[in-house]
């Protein structure tokens, strides 16, 4: 009897203890390439918020602030047992993977994701917007373009170039696409580029962006031919870029966070990897005005900065 | 010490009076916050309406990205004008704060929106959105009532089931949808008409499972009945649309003109 009665006491006391553990709250490990990087922080901080509002906990391990960080790394994961392992740049990804392969891990602010050694229990949100996205967008601000020229380097950016000229055809434009081998040729090709075009698009081309001789070339020739210029980024909005469009870094943290929590619960498929889901971008109405090119004002309400005339 | 101590008092009377007294001498000043949209554009707004408004009559701007400082302005003045959104109203007279809506803004020729939560049509109803994820534009506290009120009495356990993602812009959130990032997403109806101008393959994709009440689109409210310079403020806000600079500034919060309200 007396057997029994401790049989009781011990099946009572291990469904307390399996419970206690599911009401434990699920940690995730954050590591951050280089905190003190604008984007980096940015991207964390609205990571975080969202875990809070979840009840999840969560410890960061910073890179930068590690002299062994691959030792350090290692035994904060064995301590911590996290259930994810978010990675913010691809320096975090990169030692991530090598010391926790086994872990769930997720990834975002890596650039060119496809570069990465993609395990299972990967995820991602990519740094970039996808090509369907900012041709959609870019439609919105320039309803009446038809065709947009670009340069690349078929080695790099093949691909991408193959993805941007489906997703436009889609949406019935059309992209004159021209290849070179190395930045010396971006002159004779722009020659025979921009005559056909009425937008010209910077791609994010190591061998178009190998220097800023070559992106000054890029502008000089296109104001000459008073071609307008899209690009990637707000970087190139100085130059005399009309127009950019690029990931939210806010959103791709609260976005990561949101995939985090949908991976934890098993909700999402092995290896997702998304595009960000939100937009900011830069209209230079200086160079837009330069150029007489009307753009449709309606879209105004989905800029993030103007940027006018130095007066 | 003892010689300090005076020369930072006198000092700090002539900082803080410079201040006051500068502060005294501002024109009336228009107030925004908006829990309807994410966009951080608010540099580019203030920049905007200043430029436009200082020579108008002298009257200041000035944007929120916090809802809590936008209200705690509210409670601090006893004029200027408030641009909010009708949602932000109802909830702030619902905690006794007296706003009453001087102009309603217009967007081709409408005063009124409603929100629609938009699908890819293989989700069929909305009790398959549970363990998704829904996009949209604005706070979350906003995104949460809206979702609600479409969801209505039945359906309203889904809620705890469903987690938001928060976008800049409706556009973002509509096309969230269709890129695969977002199960649903809630925007305004106007931001449907833009999907089907961008990328009409995507608008094709999806449907509608639910619309929000009618509600005004952005008001401009006072506290109390106006004063001379508020009423001139009002006329000169009325007005915007009419040039060229006011009308873009309009178009940056997303309607194109303003009509009275009896």
């Amino acid at each position: 009897m007396k057997i029994m009665e401790f049989c009781k006491v011990l099946i009572l006391l291990s469904v307390f203890w399996v419970s206690a553990g599911f009401a434990q709250p699920s940690k995730v490990l954050i590591v951050n390439s280089d905190n003190a990087v604008f984007r980096y922080g940015t991207i964390a901080s609205e990571f975080k918020k969202v875990l809070q509002q979840n009840a999840y906990q969560w410890t960061e391990f910073n890179l930068n602030s590690h002299a062994d960080a691959e030792a350090e790394l290692k035994q904060l994961i064995q301590q911590e047992n996290p259930v994810l392992i978010y990675c913010i740049g691809t320096k975090a990804y990169s030692l991530a993977r090598n010391v926790a392969s086994n872990k769930k891990l997720l990834f975002s602010a890596a650039i060119n994701w496809r570069r990465l050694d993609i395990g299972e229990g990967t995820y991602g949100v990519a740094n970039e917007l996808s090509s369907a996205q900012e041709i959609s967008l870019l439609r919105y601000f320039f309803p009446t373009i038809k065709n947009i020229g670009l340069l690349y380097n078929d080695k790099f950016s093949r691909e991408y170039v193959e993805t941007i000229k489906k997703d436009a055809s889609a949406l019935g434009i059309n992209i004159i696409n021209q290849p070179i081998n190395d930045a010396q040729e971006i002159g004779d090709a722009l020659n025979e580029l921009l005559p056909k075009i009425d937008m010209f698009w910077i791609i994010s081309d190591p061998v178009v962006l190998s220097s800023k001789a070559s992106v000054q070339q890029i502008f000089q020739s296109a104001q000459q031919q008073k071609k307008p210029v899209y690009a990637y980024s707000d970087v190139f909005i100085e130059q005399g870029a009309v127009l950019a469009i690029s990931a939210d870094l806010a959103t791709i943290g609260r976005q990561s966070a949101s995939l985090a929590l949908m991976v934890d619960k098993d909700k999402v498929p092995e290896g997702t990897v998304q595009n960000p889901a939100g937009s900011t971008v830069t209209l230079n109405k200086c160079a837009l005005d330069a150029l007489r090119l009307n753009f449709n004002q309606d879209a105004l309400d989905s800029v993030n900065k103007i940027v006018e005339c130095d007066k | 010490m003892k010689r300090i101590l005076p020369v930072f008092f006198i000092f700090s009377v002539f900082i803080t009076g410079s201040y006051w007294s500068a502060y005294s001498n501002v024109g009336s000043t228009i107030y925004f916050y908006n829990p309807e949209t994410n966009i951080n554009n608010f540099a580019t707004l203030k920049t905007a309406f200043d430029t436009y408004l200082v020579n108008h009559g002298g009257y200041y701007f000035q944007p929120f990205d916090s809802r809590e400082n936008f209200e705690a302005v509210i409670k601090e003045k006893k004029g200027d004008i408030y641009l909010l959104s009708s949602w932000h109203l109802k909830a702030l007279q619902q905690k006794n704060v007296p706003l009453k809506i001087a102009l309603v803004g217009t967007s081709k020729g409408n005063t009124m929106q409603r929100k629609v939560l938009s699908t890819k049509k293989d989700i069929a109803d909305v009790t398959m959105l549970k363990n998704t994820v829904v996009a949209g534009a604005g706070s979350e506290e906003y995104i949460h009532s809206v979702l609600k009120q479409i969801l209505g009495k039945e359906q309203e356990a889904l809620l705890k089931d469903i987690k938001i993602l928060l976008v800049p812009k409706d556009i973002d959130a509509i096309m969230a949808v269709g890129f695969g990032m977002a199960s649903a997403a809630i925007s305004a109806e106007s931001g449907l008409d833009k999907l089907a101008m961008i990328n009409p393959n995507q608008f094709r994709e999806l449907h509608s499972l639910g619309f929000s009440e009618k509600d005004y689109l952005l008001v401009a409210a006072t506290l109390k009945k106006p004063e001379q310079q508020e009423a001139e403020l009002l006329e000169v806000l009325r007005k915007m649309s009419e040039a060229d600079a006011g009308g873009e500034n309009l178009k940056l919060l997303g309607i194109d003109g303003w009509r009275a309200m009896q």
